[in-house]
């Protein structure tokens, strides 16, 4: 079991967002976290990457909570933020090279799969560039590529579809899908319902800080029989309950 | 509309007011008082000493008067988020304009005032002047500042297509126009002229502005750099949150970034580095400060004072590079990374210790060049050996933690 989330009552300050939510992802996994504005997406992630600290609950990584070896549990997550950050100072050369350099990835090895990565992004002859001059979808492929550069174990992408031109969609699930066939597991965020119901393998439906439901499509289609075919019909009807 | 600009100018004003009070310390204000009065007891010195009808003294005059009035941009007070939410109401946008350039024209004439007040004795003595043709000057000036910024107001519009009426040198022609026949045929030719300028283009403006559209972007960027403008000046003397600082490529410095070895324990030295160098907030901060301390003890003479001036450079320095550690804490990989705040804590004194290293071997050069005794120099040399090693290894690690531990 890769990723482990028991019990956890968390949030920015001492009022929890979260209200005591479990979930798990397994090696070789795809898991749609789905949940509307506020529902508690972020905060999950920002829990799991290690900014927040629980109030309660564990969350544990192949064994490894972040309490008990922070840089064991680190070395084993690549994340993707929904809104791409970059050190202003670096250029795109010396971001790949840092990551390289803080997940102490083999140089050699690492370069010639960056080239490849650069080169499916259109990113190979921008090397030199400062963040200031990329366009919002280019620096959210910098992220990926500094991701998909290390060898992490989880992949943690907070929605990674809005702001990316379709080709790149395209390749960015090819990508999860290589690394799911390597064995890692991957925890994604995403209001892009039809190419989740797609691609994941399982969700987990967030609402208000809780876990409603979580399982494949169809043990989904099987719980809500009434609801409707596809996942978007499920979450709406899910969230209906809620509003009336 | 007017109103708006009363409720904004009201919040810049208590904003000015907070960052004046911290400006205006009492350390300051010794120190300005005892500036200004050297200044003008040496103008008083000038003025008994000049003799009436100098050749170059319209010159001097036309260029103090030149610079003058440029004083006082206009401050229209324009958010970005203005060009979405005021777009709708572009018609009624001149109303605030206008405000606008009322409190700027106070301002600016205030300041119109103070230097003719205080360049009317020089116009008395060196042009031989009398106080009527004085007063006609002061006069022009004040109308030559008021069409300067009808031409900011008019720059607001595309009136002119993409040529822009408040370029510098679009003021500076206007002025020397305006100046020139009055410094050295007769004020009066001034006055004359100026009246007509302001006149016809405020009728020009009047005519137009209905039909035309707002430079809103270029509106919102002049202002934004009027702001960082004020910003940058409060910053010498306290923080400011909004200058952050630019980034420059500085291609010359990859050889010295490169000495630092790609390896896993050097990630935060790599990072850092780069951001010092490349970044002009802080490089700006060591390099003004070294340069300041280089110059002081150039002109410095004495046994023991270069000692104590060298050392208190350092420490200045050192103490202000502290918040540089904090530079990357919203970058969320910062935080996500496989590294330990050990690693990080580690690079950062090594980068201390390098720039103080750096900085004190430069001043004690100037030590040994300026006061080459064996006690001087062998002094300061100890001594700054024990600060940076103090500051960098022992200071700066206990402060950082403290500084983790506040980070939660």
């Amino acid at each position: 079991m890769a990723l482990e989330v028991s019990h956890v009552v968390g949030g920015y300050s001492q009022i929890p967002v979260l209200k005591d939510i479990s979930f798990d992802v397994q090696d070789g996994e795809l898991v749609g976290l789905i949940g509307l504005n506020g529902a508690g997406k972020s905060t999950t992630i920002n829990h799991v990457i290690g900014l927040l600290t629980p109030h309660k609950g564990t969350i544990t990584l192949n064994g490894v909570t972040i309490a008990q070896d922070s840089q064991a549990y680190k070395q084993q997550i690549a994340y993707i933020p929904e809104t791409p950050v970059l050190y202003q100072e670096l250029t795109l050369r010396e971001h790949l090279e840092l990551t390289m350099m803080a997940y102490d990835l083999d140089h050699d090895v690492a370069w010639a799969t960056a080239h490849e990565l650069l080169k499916t992004f259109r990113l190979d002859n921008k090397l030199d560039w400062f963040p200031a001059n990329f366009s919002k979808g280019m620096k959210q492929k910098v992220m990926i590529v500094c991701a998909f550069l290390t060898q992490a174990k989880l992949f943690i992408i907070d929605e990674p579809f809005l702001g990316l031109d379709p080709l790149a969609v395209n390749d960015l699930l090819q990508l999860i899908e290589k690394r799911k066939q390597a064995g890692a597991s991957i925890l994604m965020s995403t209001h892009v319902l039809d190419t989740a119901q797609r691609y994941c393998d399982r969700f987990v439906l967030l609402h208000d800080g809780q876990v409603k439901t979580e399982g494949t499509l169809s043990e989904l289609q099987a719980a809500l029989p009434e609801a409707g075919e596809s996942l978007n019909d499920i979450y709406l009807s899910m969230t209906k309950v809620d509003r009336s | 509309m007017t109103e708006l600009f009363h409720e904004r100018l009201q919040r810049h004003l208590r904003e000015m007011a907070k960052y004046l009070r911290l400006v205006f310390n009492d350390f300051f204000v010794f120190a300005l008082l005892f500036f200004l009065g050297g200044l003008g007891l040496g103008y008083s010195n000038i003025l008994k000493n000049l003799k009436a009808d100098q050749w170059w003294a319209p010159f001097v005059a036309l260029l103090v008067l030149i610079i003058t009035a440029q004083f006082g941009r206009y401050a229209t007070l324009i958010e970005d988020a203005d060009r979405v939410f005021l777009l709708p109401k572009e018609r009624a946008m001149h109303a605030y304009f206008v405000q606008a350039r009322k409190y700027s024209l106070v301002l600016a004439e205030i300041a119109q005032v103070i230097v003719m007040f205080i360049l009317t004795p020089f116009l008395r003595v060196a042009l031989g002047w009398s106080l009527m043709e004085v007063i006609l000057l002061v006069v022009a000036q004040l109308v030559l500042k008021d069409a300067l910024l009808r031409l900011d107001i008019s720059s607001a519009y595309q009136v002119t297509g993409q040529r822009r009426m408040n370029h510098w040198a679009v003021k500076w022609l206007v002025s020397i126009i305006v100046l020139v026949p009055g410094l050295w045929l007769t004020p009066f030719l001034s006055f004359v002229l100026i009246l007509f300028i302001d006149v016809f283009t405020w009728l020009w403006l009047e005519e137009r502005w209905p039909k035309q559209q707002i430079r809103w972007r270029e509106q919102i960027k002049i202002e934004d750099n009027r702001m960082l403008g004020i910003y940058r000046f409060f910053n010498l003397f306290t923080e400011v949150p909004m200058v952050a600082g630019t980034i420059k490529r500085r291609r010359y410095l990859d050889g010295i970034l490169r000495l630092v070895k790609p390896t896993h324990s050097q990630t935060y030295l790599y990072l850092y580095s780069r951001g010092m160098l490349r970044g002009t907030e802080f490089s700006g901060l060591v390099v003004r400060l070294t340069v300041i301390g280089m110059l002081l003890l150039y002109f410095v003479r004495g046994e023991w004072l270069p000692i104590f001036l060298a050392a208190l450079f350092i420490y200045l320095i050192g103490f202000q590079l502290l918040p540089f550690f904090q530079q990357y804490d919203d970058v969320v990989f910062t935080h996500v990374y496989p590294l330990t705040e050990q690693q990080q804590v580690k690079s950062f004194v090594k980068l201390v210790t390098i720039i103080l290293a750096v900085a004190a071997a430069l001043l004690w050069v100037i030590i040994l060049i300026a006061n080459p005794t064996v006690k001087t120099a062998g002094g300061s040399l100890v001594v700054e050996l024990i600060e940076v090693w103090y500051l960098a290894r022992i200071y700066t690690p206990r402060r950082l933690a403290r500084a983790i531990k506040n980070r939660g």
